[in-house]
């Protein structure tokens, strides 16, 4: 519950004013309601009394019956006001709540994010912001106004009516239903809980019934394997079965306050209408009232049945929501790249993933890493580009550690193109951009003239050519050249490229590569090398050897 | 060939109870209008036929009822609903794990959304669109009866107002969806947006593209938030319409009746006189007249996503997929036989007959793309030939003897899928590796740099694991439990030297231990250490 309230106040904070206006306007609309009812009540109470009492023609009808018809078309302004209001501000918390998780997340460590790029955790974080929509329109607004509507007509039904029957229909509207939801969401959490790991056991499980389908046959695990997917959507039915059960119970509870609300107005009311002391009109004002709170408390019974999720959903979301950034005080780095002695072994393993290495890369270094499978070419990478920090050994730049900066400010003079290509979803232009936002378009052609892609795209839309999500559309090859160009235009000093030429052909793997060279006569390059076409447009190499 | 079931519940055509229940709870409401109306009317008139507290209880005894009611009708509902979701997961696992190929919704993970959150958006739709349906077929008519009993003029609000409710909706609904249709075409959802940025975040980070990739993020979330709230204002309408209706059907009956009460109307009540306690009921029946409409409106949008559902439903219901031979259930292997083919073809391709005795070996070589893999799935029985026969020791492959031939073979494919299990479980399925396997496979030093050993999960793509490592634990798999033949697809390829060697001392020794070896290569250094070779025929027969 706590990250929730922290997030919902995060929330709160960046959206004030759309969040207000939304909860005055729903506050108007149940408060217009009760008012609706309950002078239609007393309207028709009074009036038969006075038909009665045949003094009809002295009571004033013009006052109740043009605030009725106000009320009536009052409220159904208020209504769309208050639905397109509340609509808005969740979208607006929303979408700052899914940039704030981006730019949060760029601040983790390099392993943390590499374990989001599976399908699916991708799909846990999305599923995760999506439930935390109903936070605000089905939870905080509707408590929130309820409260507010609640306590008010309190107030008004003890000055208009009577202290005893505003307490009663007080009582049973604003205290039963808070502590029924506090109930409530505490004995859902467990099966809340179980009910959404079963689900998500269940789909991983499946996805490796599918996926693995014909390794699984062969090895005689397939029945097996869908055994295990039926264990887990049979939990998950047993779960969400009680589930169902608590929310049967509560949603129960909640209709008997309102039916015992009603109830205390009549008792009451009755009571004190037939000692003398109040006249009926102004008694059915309260029972009426206490009819019309019955909107008023509805929401919390959709709340209980989603308020699980959410919580849920929150404790993950929150760890990743940005911190306060650390200002880094040191100069801007740059010079020469120096490893000394240094090793990597992922925290909680027993060995190392690389064996001592010592390089050092000067600007206008060419140099090729090798060594076979498995001997950290790629970690060595991702630790000269200071995104992991060495076990032992040391690693500087100009003469000072990489930790002295942060990993944000590393990323000015160091460029890593990791194996895959990380494209989006948009423009060939954006998609170069993203590396150097504004530069102009003559700029973006030279890039892909260096990595020998101009012509491809010159065939199809240009630098408007649209990419699918994640890319899709280009060949491996093309994509490979793209994140090839987005580098050459980040100009950095120190260019780190991790098999750069994967997926392209011997020769034109070895232009694109002494293109770069060419292109950037000044920076030092390394590259983790697989193939010949990688080592040959550097001066030396680097062998790594498998850690023992 | 094998069609997916269309899945419905066994109890599809059982009697409605959960709407029924829900109906009767829906007509409580009128008994409970009537007990608080003659209960006010009485005091008005001063001769109260209950006393104060007995009409509380009857009030509260009703509401008690209606619980009773509302919950027995959830119950039986929520049961359908789950025994219905029940039926669809299940026909979902046994056709995928019956059929041969691929189903056309593409990969694991669409099927997998299918049967998980996809299904799940039925459970509102049977929850609450089905008895708000039958709530609006019976409740409105009832209370417009009770209505019409005591007045006509208010029966007459009523029914101009009921039937003009649904036609406004309906227009105002359908302009909403042209233009969230609209919409959807131009970008997609949000989430997909974000699911796409949270690919690329590691990576562009490395590149220094972070604070571009948000700011990018934050204007395409912008623009998409724009355009919903235009669909919000018009979708919203349909609401307000609904809302209108309420609140005027209320404040009609309030002022008719109120003018009525006090003599200044005198036409409406069939000619008699309004009682106070009547009119206090018109009253209090007037929302509730309403209110089955607006529970159907508001479970409108659950039944949109449920018709989505199912016309993804009816996609992969819709299609006849091979069967596949065996049930890749796991029985105790027997003797391994003599491999041979007979006249085999398959996608075009003609194989030459292969006569493999135990201990034997074999290489399938040949350009790229020229039937190797193939070969090996034929034998495998993972696919069926266009013509000729796969014969063990004589006998032909067929269903019922694919299980056991299964039993013999370690399956080494170039590109496995690893299950999101531990490292143990991707190698033996359970038991413990042997050190003979480990040592073997060179898995020992991969192992050791794992952060939980033997335990760490892998993921889909083997998390973590490097193209070579990966090989190795392929290797490891078909080597456990030694096997009596290994069917191998370039094991060598796209590794290392060092590892490339490793992987060909691992299969020799095996073969040389007396395991038969088929591996379809193109590294002729491996190839030319097996027994025998052999290339597919190419083209046509």
């Amino acid at each position: 519950m706590i990250p929730l309230l922290r997030i919902l106040n995060r929330i709160a904070r960046q959206e004030r004013r759309a969040l207000l206006q939304g909860l005055a306007l729903s506050a108007l609309v149940l408060g217009m309601g009760v008012a609706l009812l309950g002078i239609s009540g007393w309207f028709i109470t009074a009036t038969a009394l006075a038909g009665l009492a045949g003094i009809g023609i002295l009571f004033n009808v013009f006052m109740p019956s043009a605030a009725i018809r106000l009320l009536a078309l009052g409220r159904t302004a208020a209504r769309y006001g208050e639905r397109v209001q509340t609509h808005d501000a969740t979208l607006r918390a929303l979408s700052r709540l899914r940039i704030d998780l981006l730019r949060g997340l760029m601040t983790r460590p390099q392993r943390r994010l590499e374990r989001i790029r599976a399908a699916a955790m991708i799909n846990r974080i999305t599923a995760d912001i999506d439930a935390l929509d109903g936070a605000l329109l089905r939870l905080i607004l509707p408590a929130l106004a309820g409260w507010g509507v609640i306590a008010l007509t309190t107030l008004v039904l003890w000055l208009l009516v009577d202290p005893r029957l505003a307490l009663a229909v007080g009582l049973c509207h604003l205290v039963l239903p808070t502590v029924i939801f506090g109930l409530g969401q505490r004995l859902a959490r467990r099966p809340a809980r179980q009910t959404e790991a079963a689900l998500q056991a269940g789909r991983s499980r499946l996805i490796d019934l599918i996926a693995g389908r014909d390794d699984l046959t062969v090895y005689g695990q397939l029945q097996r394997s869908a055994d295990h997917c039926r264990d887990a959507f049979r939990r998950h039915a047993l779960h969400l079965r009680r589930l169902d059960r608590l929310e049967r119970r509560m949603g129960g509870a909640l209709d008997l306050s309102t039916g015992l609300a009603v109830a205390l107005a009549i008792g009451i009311g009755g009571h004190l209408v037939t000692q003398g002391t109040l006249d009926p009109a102004r008694a059915a004002i309260a029972i009426f009232a206490a009819l019309a709170l019955g909107e008023a408390t509805a929401p919390v019974r959709r709340a209980l049945s989603e308020v699980g999720r959410m919580t849920q959903a929150a404790r993950r979301i929150w760890p990743d929501l940005p911190a306060p950034p650390v200002v880094s005080s040191a100069p801007l780095p740059t010079g020469t790249l120096h490893l000394q002695g240094v090793t990597y072994r992922i925290p909680g393993s027993g060995r190392d993933v690389i064996a001592p290495v010592d390089l050092t890369l000067a600007p206008g270094d060419c140099v090729a890493l090798t060594g076979p499978s498995g001997s950290g070419k790629s970690t060595l990478l991702l630790l000269a580009a200071g995104a992991l920090q060495p076990t032992t050994g040391t690693i500087t730049l100009g003469g000072r550690p990489l930790t002295d900066w942060s990993a944000d400010a590393l990323t000015g003079p160091i460029t890593l193109v990791p194996q895959r290509h990380a494209l989006i979803g948009g423009s060939v232009a954006d998609n170069l951009r993203l590396a150097a936002p504004g530069v102009g378009d003559a700029a973006l052609w030279h890039a892909l003239e260096i990595t020998c892609l101009a012509q491809t795209l010159r065939d199809r839309d240009g630098l408007d050519t649209r990419l699918g999500f994640r890319g899709a559309g280009l060949s491996g090859g093309e994509a490979r050249r793209l994140v090839l160009a987005r580098a050459v235009l980040r100009r950095p000093q120190i260019l780190l490229l991790d098999e750069p030429t994967e997926g392209l052909e011997d020769a034109l793997a070895d232009t694109v590569l002494h293109n770069i060279r060419r292109a950037l006569p000044d920076v030092a390059i390394l590259i983790a090398a697989h193939r010949a076409a990688d080592r040959n447009v550097a001066e030396r190499s680097v062998a790594l050897k498998p850690p023992v | 060939m094998i069609t997916p079931p269309t899945p419905q519940t066994p109890s599809g055509r059982a009697a409605p109870w959960g709407p029924v229940f829900a109906v009767l709870a829906g007509l409580v409401w009128p008994c409970q209008a009537a007990v608080i109306a003659w209960t006010l009317g009485g005091w008005i008139i001063g001769t109260a036929a209950l006393s104060p507290w007995v009409a509380a209880l009857a009030v509260v005894a009703l509401t008690g009822l209606r619980v009773v009611l509302d919950a027995a009708a959830h119950l039986r509902l929520s049961a359908q609903a789950e025994a219905r979701i029940a039926a669809l997961r299940e026909a979902i696992i046994t056709t995928e794990s019956s059929a041969a190929d691929a189903s056309n919704l593409g990969g694991g993970g669409a099927t997998a959304a299918l049967a998980c959150e996809k299904a799940e958006a039925l459970r509102p739709y049977l929850l609450r669109y089905r008895p708000a349906r039958w709530r609006v077929a019976v409740v409105p008519p009832v209370i417009l009866g009770l209505t019409a009993w005591h007045s006509w003029a208010i029966g007459v609000v009523l029914l101009v107002a009921g039937p003009l409710i649904p036609v406004f909706m309906a227009l105002v609904g359908w302009a909403a969806r042209s233009a969230s249709e609209r919409q959807m075409e131009e970008i997609g959802s949000l989430s997909d947006l974000l699911a796409d940025r949270l690919a690329a975040l590691a990576d562009l980070r490395l590149i220094g593209a972070g604070p571009a990739l948000v700011d990018g993020f934050a204007d395409a979330s912008d623009r998409l938030r724009d355009r919903t709230m235009a669909v919000l204002r018009v979708a919203f309408l349909s609401s307000t319409v609904l809302e209108l209706f309420s609140a005027l059907g209320v404040a009609m009956v309030a002022i008719w009746t109120g003018f009525t009460l006090l003599g200044e109307l005198d036409w409406g009540a069939w000619g008699r006189d309004l009682s106070p306690a009547a009119g206090i009921y018109l009253l209090l029946l007037a929302p509730e007249f309403f209110q089955p409409l607006r529970d159907l409106a508001a479970a409108w949008h659950d039944k949109a996503a449920a018709e989505a559902v199912e016309a993804d439903l009816a996609r992969w219901t819709d299609q006849s997929r091979e069967q596949r031979l065996g049930t890749g259930a796991c029985v105790a292997p027997g003797r391994m036989p003599r491999l041979s083919t007979r006249n085999l073809t398959a996608r075009g391709i003609r194989y030459p007959d292969i006569d493999l005795g135990p201990g034997q070996s074999l290489a399938i070589t040949g350009p790229s793309g020229s039937g190797k893999t193939t070969l090996l799935r034929l034998l495998a029985g993972l696919e069926g030939p266009d013509s000729g026969q796969i014969l063990l020791d004589g006998q032909p492959l067929v269903h019922a003897t694919a299980d056991l031939w299964r039993a013999q073979i370690g399956w080494m494919p170039q590109a496995p899928h690893f299950l999101n299990q531990s490292l143990r479980h991707n190698v033996t399925f359970g038991p413990p590796i042997s050190t003979e396997t480990a040592i073997a496979a060179q898995l020992t030093t991969v192992i050791a740099r794992l952060p939980r050993a033997d335990q760490t999960l892998l993921g889909a793509r083997g998390a973590g694991l490097s193209g070579g490592e990966a090989r190795r634990v392929t290797l490891a798999r078909a080597l456990h439990g030694t096997p009596g033949v290994i069917l191998a697809d370039e094991p060598t390829a796209d590794l290392d030297a060092e590892t490339s060697a490793a992987v060909t001392r691992a299969l020799l020794g095996y073969g040389r231990a007396g395991g038969t070896l088929i591996v379809a290569t193109h590294d002729m250094q491996l190839a030319s250490q097996l027994d025998r070779t052999v290339q597919p025929i190419g083209d046509r027969p």
